[in-house]
């Protein structure tokens, strides 16, 4: 059967409007959390993070002897490679989360008592170094090669309040993509 | 593997060669071909009579009785007294203590009484914050200064100042100390020597030929490597500007715990590694790659960490050797490179 134009136009009108319901309905799906809620939630890992910035600068004695912190050879989490774990690390002889290798050095270079990795701690931890390696490439298995975080341009890198003290008096704005 | 890896060598060699512009070519000549720098041989003016020096840095000593910090000092001490030949002295790249505290310097103080040769030193930040200088000056005397050693003009200033922040604030020396302790510390901005230094310098340098070998020494880098942890002097562009007119600067710096070299127009740059612990190379892109060290191994304690030895030449030209502990450099490192 041959259309004719006017039946062939109607046809793609009909297939136009039903594209365009289809697209306006992904539109309208709710939100799976409103804007507040989400505010809250990423308010929530900041908090996080600020514990675990100050757990990492030295804010519980239990984690050393020595005095020695996660910051003095972690500045801004460096060189802790997050998202390069699972990975077989030579001192345990097999593969082993992130978790463990902080607790080796808490162990070892600090000579203190390693957490609980399921412990508040511990999650506060991986919250301020994963977030300091937002957007980086996961990359399991690289034991040797140090990875970087993300340039931290001022404050702590994520957001709390300035202390207004020197030059630290800049709000955080979130980047965009997270 | 061998030949990328030399030549890369010859890159990097060629490439740093390329000094002041009356030594341009001599220098790429002497390198790459080792045949003798003619240019230089004829004016002779430079006259500097060959010897060693060695550097020791950032040990970070804590108050606690037998650190393993108190070893790995003990151990560089060691490393340098067991040179052959002897370096003529030591410069010291800061940060001896790690919280400032008097007992802190005085440890270091006395393991530093054991080097065979003379000692320099400088301060670093953790010397400085909590008393303003006031232990260090008395153990070390004055942190600025200058001195000629077979015809090489050697300076030496404290780069740590920075503005003002706890007074209006109310804090404690104490107080004072911990913000200034932490590398990635929001708060106290970047440091530098500061305008009487600045000064200091340009009378000091004011009466010599620009063909003058100059060495100086500070605590963090003269360029600009990474501001956030203050790799860096604020007035580091100043600081160049007066020793321009020199044909060959040697900037020696510590803070960086790292091996690592740059060069900025006549001004060479070269950092020493810690006797504490390494410190990661930061989210930079380096212009010369080929000076970074091993990723330390965190199971070994030592590792990552060393002192340095520099032999300057009649022509000053100065051949770099890093010290490490264990196995930390890369092949291209372990044979020293010339600046």
């Amino acid at each position: 059967m041959a259309l004719t134009t006017k039946q062939y136009g109607s046809i793609i009108a009909v297939v136009g409007i039903t594209g365009a319901v289809a697209a306006t309905s992904v539109a309208l799906a709710r939100a799976p959390f409103t804007e507040e809620e989400l505010t809250q939630q990423m308010d929530a890992l900041y908090a996080a993070a600020q514990k675990g910035y100050d757990i990492w600068h030295g804010s519980m004695p239990s984690m050393t002897t020595n005095g020695l912190a996660c910051a003095n050879c972690h500045p801004d989490t460096a060189a802790s490679n997050p998202q390069t774990f699972p990975k077989y690390m030579t001192m345990y002889g097999k593969v082993v989360p992130w978790q463990e290798m902080v607790n080796w050095c808490i162990e070892n270079p600090q000579l203190g008592e390693r957490l609980d990795p399921d412990s508040e701690e511990m999650t506060a931890m991986k919250a301020y170094a994963m977030y300091l390696h937002r957007g980086k490439p996961i990359e399991p298995g690289l034991a040797s090669r140090q990875t970087t975080p993300v340039v931290v341009e001022f404050g702590t890198g994520f957001k709390r309040e300035p202390t207004g003290l020197g030059v630290d008096t800049r709000e955080y704005e979130p980047d965009s993509n997270y | 593997m061998a030949e990328l890896e030399s030549k890369s060598r010859r890159d990097f060699l060629s490439f740093a060669g390329k000094a002041g512009l009356s030594t341009l070519v001599a220098q790429a000549v002497g390198i790459n071909l080792g045949v003798v720098d003619i240019v230089r041989a004829q004016t002779g003016k430079r006259g500097v009579d060959p010897f060693r020096f060695a550097i020791i840095s950032d040990s970070h000593l804590y108050s606690i009785d037998n650190h393993k910090f108190d070893e790995q000092l003990i151990t560089a001490v060691a490393q340098v007294n067991a040179m052959n030949p002897k370096p003529d002295f030591v410069v010291y790249g800061g940060d001896v203590a790690q919280n400032g505290t008097e007992d802190q310097l005085v440890k270091g103080k006395k393991i530093l009484d054991s080097l065979s040769v003379p000692l320099k030193i400088i301060p670093g930040e953790h010397d400085w914050y909590l008393d303003m200088g006031g232990a260090w000056r008395g153990l070390f005397g004055e942190e600025t200064w200058s001195f000629d050693h077979k015809g090489v003009h050697f300076i030496g200033m404290n780069s740590i100042l920075v503005e003002d922040f706890w007074t209006g604030a109310g804090l404690s020396p104490k107080e004072r100390m911990t913000v200034m302790e932490m590398l990635e510390s929001p708060i106290p901005g970047p440091w530098g020597v500061h305008d009487k230094q600045l000064q200091w310098l340009a009378d000091d340098i004011k009466g010599l030929a620009p063909d003058t070998p100059i060495v100086v020494f500070t605590h963090s880098p003269l360029w600009d490597y990474y501001p956030r942890w203050n790799f860096q002097t604020s007035d580091a562009p100043e600081i160049r500007e007066i020793l321009s007119k020199f044909e060959n600067v040697m900037s020696y710096h510590g803070h960086v715990h790292q091996t690592l070299y740059n060069r900025i127009g006549n001004m060479s740059s070269v950092a020493a590694m810690s006797t504490s612990w390494p410190w990661p190379y930061p989210p930079v892109a380096l212009a010369y790659p080929e000076t970074q060290m091993n990723r330390a191994d965190p199971s070994i304690a030592t590792d990552g960490q060393g002192t340095q030895l520099i032999d300057l030449s009649a022509d000053f030209e100065g051949l770099v050797q890093y010290k490490p502990f264990e196995d930390s450099l890369t092949p291209f490192m372990k044979e020293g490179f010339k600046v």
